[in-house]
């Protein structure tokens, strides 16, 4: 436990100090480290998915409050408490139907009746669940013989009965810590390999003889790209630079290495092009559940100009980047003012923005935001690794990712 | 309009009496003024050329190396100088088109011809072959090495001409101001050679001077109208003065128009303007333009309690200086980056922009990024105010940046004031497949621009094209 702990306050520390940048990053990081604290984890003897759902809790909290614009810290907590609550959804519902036919013949046996409450409040939420999905004929067909054939242990009787009860129930609890830390290594796989599944779709989106602006620089983007260019289409980019980090020079480099066609333009520059550009692919910080996204600062800019030009904005992001969260004001609370030394040199101006002097209001303010929010009706698409999608249909994704108990990440205080 | 059907047989009679008219003044001109060596005679064909022909002669020279000795065929369409044009002329006033750099034989005759070398650049942008870029850098010492030994170019003009490159002065009216002070010092020197006309040589020279200034740096359209003028009262200038009187009428024109279409037009605007600003207003605005820049100090010399918002970008990062004058004076300022315009636009009440010209349809060319500045304001239903006096309007259309537009130095791009670190595109130029892209002007659309603010009152930028036509040849320039 200790060491863990140790390494929760390291990460905190971490993106307290904004060392750890961009959402690939934070999410791997955060994986990794709710990995450690699952397998390092005690588990009760009832309710073992509550207590991971509290451990989780406990550190998703301090995850999420050390850098709240980060969201993607806040996307694999809520990920990960999504995996254990489907984990130990799943695991009952064999376990009932398992128990189920035995319940019957054993209604005689004293010893079950300490496990009856349990099992009928996962029995319940395990027939909820079974109604809830969508009969087929498949499924139903297949759940007769499945538990006429089946014998379970249970159904040899008396002691014994008992005795693989707890010896069911820890396989079962070890079960189910085995299944959730395969489940968020499979999510490790995912955030790893997102880049390659989004630039298999690149074929599809850009042709030949295409003219396509981006902005700033993102790692998806810049891979997207070059799929395309591997597969020979020929295509030209124009990059804007993206005051005041000035990524669009490195992205450009970095495509001119691969033999793309680029031209490196000034942000002011956008809309001027803009008229002769055929599509528009951005990357994203975070893609929001009402389809709205938090992009590096400008790129409201881009869209607005896209939209009168009538070409299409697309947008390019890892799944681990959808938030089940709704912006509210994302201006102000979903963003990062940083150092106005980026755009001015404190030589000339340091005495009119000093807040001692003038009163404590000083006469110069600089703002320098860090990120934009670019409202959904402004997107034409997204393209995660799980295909393309409209902004509407962004909720449903969120649906299949993320439980609605997980919204507000606190640990219930013991009552 | 009505009179149109009415009186077109009636024009076109007088139109052949007129032309027949002008013929036999020609002839006599010529026999007159036979010695004129150099001179093209179509261009000149002394005082009997009405005004307005030289007007469209010079009506390219924002754009064409060749000065005012026109190539283009002249139609038949001379007449006598009447105060209103009839109707056949008016429909061929067409703006004559620029030159374009993608003409291979004409920028060859245009480089013979040139005073300042200049190296075209070798990896140009495909969208803009048609606009001159050069390799900055090598011309700056060049001409100052030339200083000595350029007899035909005047001092001044020389000089201002090496500021224009250097780019110390920047902004449609200073340099429209420091070009017409500096034609007048030239004006005042100058001297007509014996058997010269002094109409004809003067224009001569002054169209040589105005293509050293555009192989300095391309023209503004200020600088264009501003041009137009001056040979247009050149060529009226009437024939019985003697030549210091003429020297001193067109200097006296000069004054005039700088005084008139520059400065109190300045001044009125500002009065226009500041009754669009109230108390508690937060005013925007887009790089650094000086009239702007005065309704900003008028109206805190009139006590409103406003905020203003400087936004700026690169590569040129003229709002910082517009902050150091506002700031010293004690204005509260806000100032940000054109990337952050969404992030500000939600406490803006007023977007004040400057222009470099507002064209026919409405457009407003201004410096690059104002587009951008206007759309948002628009996408926030913040009112955009352009302020700009008349006599930068133009009767082109243009309807996107590309068509004209002004290449920079493309290597300002690479090189981050600041960063010492950032050298990622270093020896961008051997690369084949990079390009950089320095645009300094873009067009505005105009529905995005609620209002213009110029010396002929607050209008809509649907009637520019009125203000052109109705006030140009007479109002405008006089």
């Amino acid at each position: 436990m200790p060491d863990v702990q140790a390494l929760v306050n390291d990460f905190v520390l971490k993106l307290k100090r904004r060392k750890i940048e961009g959402s690939h990053a934070s999410a791997r990081h955060t994986a990794e480290l709710l990995r450690s604290v699952i397998s390092q984890q005690r588990m009760p003897h009832t309710n073992q998915a509550g207590a991971l759902i509290d451990a989780v809790k406990a550190v998703g909290e301090q995850l999420i409050a050390a850098n709240p614009v980060e969201l993607a810290v806040g996307n694999i907590v809520r990920r990960v408490l999504h995996i254990i609550r489907e984990e130990d959804l799943s695991s009952t519902a064999t376990a009932i139907e398992g128990l189920g036919l035995s319940a019957g013949s054993d209604d005689d046996d004293e010893g079950q009746h300490v496990d009856h409450p349990a099992l009928s409040a996962a029995a319940l939420a395990a027939a909820a669940r079974s109604t809830l999905r969508a009969p087929s004929l498949q499924t139903l067909l297949e759940d007769i013989p499945r538990s006429a054939v089946t014998p379970q242990p249970p159904s040899s009787g008396g002691d014994s009965e008992g005795k693989s009860k707890s010896a069911d129930k820890n396989l079962r609890s070890r079960k189910l810590k085995h299944d959730v830390i395969e489940a968020i290594n499979e999510l490790i796989q995912d955030i790893d390999t997102c880049h390659e599944q989004v630039s298999e779709q690149a074929v599809e989106h850009i042709h030949q003889n295409e003219v396509i602006l981006t902005f700033g620089r993102s790692r998806t983007v810049k891979e997207f790209l070059c799929a395309a260019k591997e597969k020979n289409r020929s295509f030209r980019v124009f990059v804007a630079e993206g005051a005041p980090r000035y990524q669009g020079h490195v992205l450009a480099k970095e495509l001119v290495g691969k033999g793309i066609q680029t031209t490196v333009i000034t942000d002011s520059a956008v809309f001027a092009m803009i008229s002769r550009v055929n599509m528009v692919i951005v990357g994203a910080h975070a893609i929001m559940a009402n389809g709205g996204v938090i992009a590096p600062v400008g790129i409201n800019m881009v869209a607005l100009a896209a939209q009168r030009h009538a070409v299409p904005f697309v947008v390019v992001a890892g799944s681990h980047k959808l938030c089940p969260l709704y912006p509210h004001n994302p201006e102000v609370l979903l963003n990062d003012l940083k150092s106005p030394s980026d755009l001015l040199d404190f030589g000339e101006f340091s005495d009119c923005m000093d807040f001692g002097s003038h009163g404590g209001s000083p006469l110069l303010h600089v703002v320098n935001p860090a990120f934009d929010y670019v409202p959904p009706k402004l997107v034409s698409l997204f393209i995660t690794d799980t295909g393309g999608h409209n902004p509407s249909y962004v909720y449903r994704l969120i649906a299949d990712y993320y439980s609605a108990d997980d919204l507000v990440v606190k640990r219930r205080s013991t009552s | 309009m009505q009179n149109e059907g009415t009186s077109k047989p009636q024009k076109q009679k007088t139109s052949k009496a007129e032309r027949r008219a002008i013929q036999e003044a020609q002839r006599a001109a010529k026999a007159a003024a036979k010695e004129a060596g150099g001179v093209k005679p179509s261009a000149s064909s002394g005082g009997a050329v009405p005004a307005l022909k030289q007007g469209k002669v010079a009506k390219p020279s924002s754009q064409r190396k060749d000065g005012p000795q026109v190539t283009a065929p002249v139609t038949s369409s001379e007449k006598k100088v009447v105060d209103r044009l009839p109707e056949k002329d008016r429909k061929k006033d067409v703006p004559h088109p620029r030159m374009q750099f993608d003409d291979k034989h004409r920028v060859e005759k245009a480089k013979r011809r040139a005073v300042v070398n200049q190296s075209e650049a070798r990896s140009r942008v495909e969208l803009f072959r048609h606009l001159p870029q050069y390799i900055r850098g090598t011309q700056l010492p060049d001409l100052e090495s030339k200083f000595f030994q350029l007899d035909p170019i005047h001092p001044s003009v020389y000089k201002v001409g090496l500021q224009y490159l250097s780019g110390d002065i920047s902004g449609g009216n200073a340099r429209c101001i420091a070009m017409l002070l500096a034609f007048k010092e030239a004006i005042k020197d100058y001297s007509t050679p014996p058997e010269k006309a002094l109409v004809r040589d003067l224009t001569a020279k002054i169209g040589s001077y105005v293509s050293f200034f555009i192989e300095c740096r391309p023209l503004s359209i200020s600088m264009g109208n501003a041009i137009k003028f001056l040979k247009s009262r050149i060529a009226k200038l009437p024939h019985t003065l003697s030549e210091s009187e003429a020297k001193s009428s067109l200097q006296s024109d000069i004054d005039r128009f700088i005084n008139e279409k520059i400065v109190i037009a300045d001044k009125v605007i500002v009065r226009h303007a500041v009754t669009k600003i109230r108390d508690g207003d937060v005013l925007l605005t887009y790089g650094s333009s000086s009239v702007v820049e005065m309704i900003f100090l008028y109206a805190l010399e009139l006590g409103k309690h406003f905020r203003v918002v400087v936004v700026d970008s690169r590569p040129k990062l003229d709002g910082q200086a517009l902050l150091c004058r506002l700031v010293a004076k004690g204005l509260n300022c806000t100032y940000t980056h054109i990337n952050a315009i969404s992030y500000i636009m939600h406490e803006v009440t007023r977007v004040f922009l400057g222009a470099s010209s507002v064209l026919s349809n409405g457009t407003v060319y201004s410096r690059v990024g104002t587009a951008c500045v206007a759309m948002a304001a628009h996408a926030f239903q913040v009112p955009v105010l352009v302020c700009c006096e008349a006599y930068k309007f133009h009767e082109r259309v243009q309807l996107d940046s590309i068509c004209s537009n002004e290449l920079g130095d493309p290597d300002v791009i690479s090189k981050v004031p600041g960063w010492k670190d950032l050298n990622h595109l270093d020896n961008w130029a051997d690369n084949e497949n990079l390009q950089l892209l320095n645009l300094t002007y873009d067009a505005t659309p105009s529905d995005y621009v609620s209002m213009i603010i110029t010396d002929y009152g607050m209008l809509p930028p649907t009637s520019v094209p009125v203000l052109v036509r109705e006030y140009r040849r007479e109002h405008l320039w006089i």
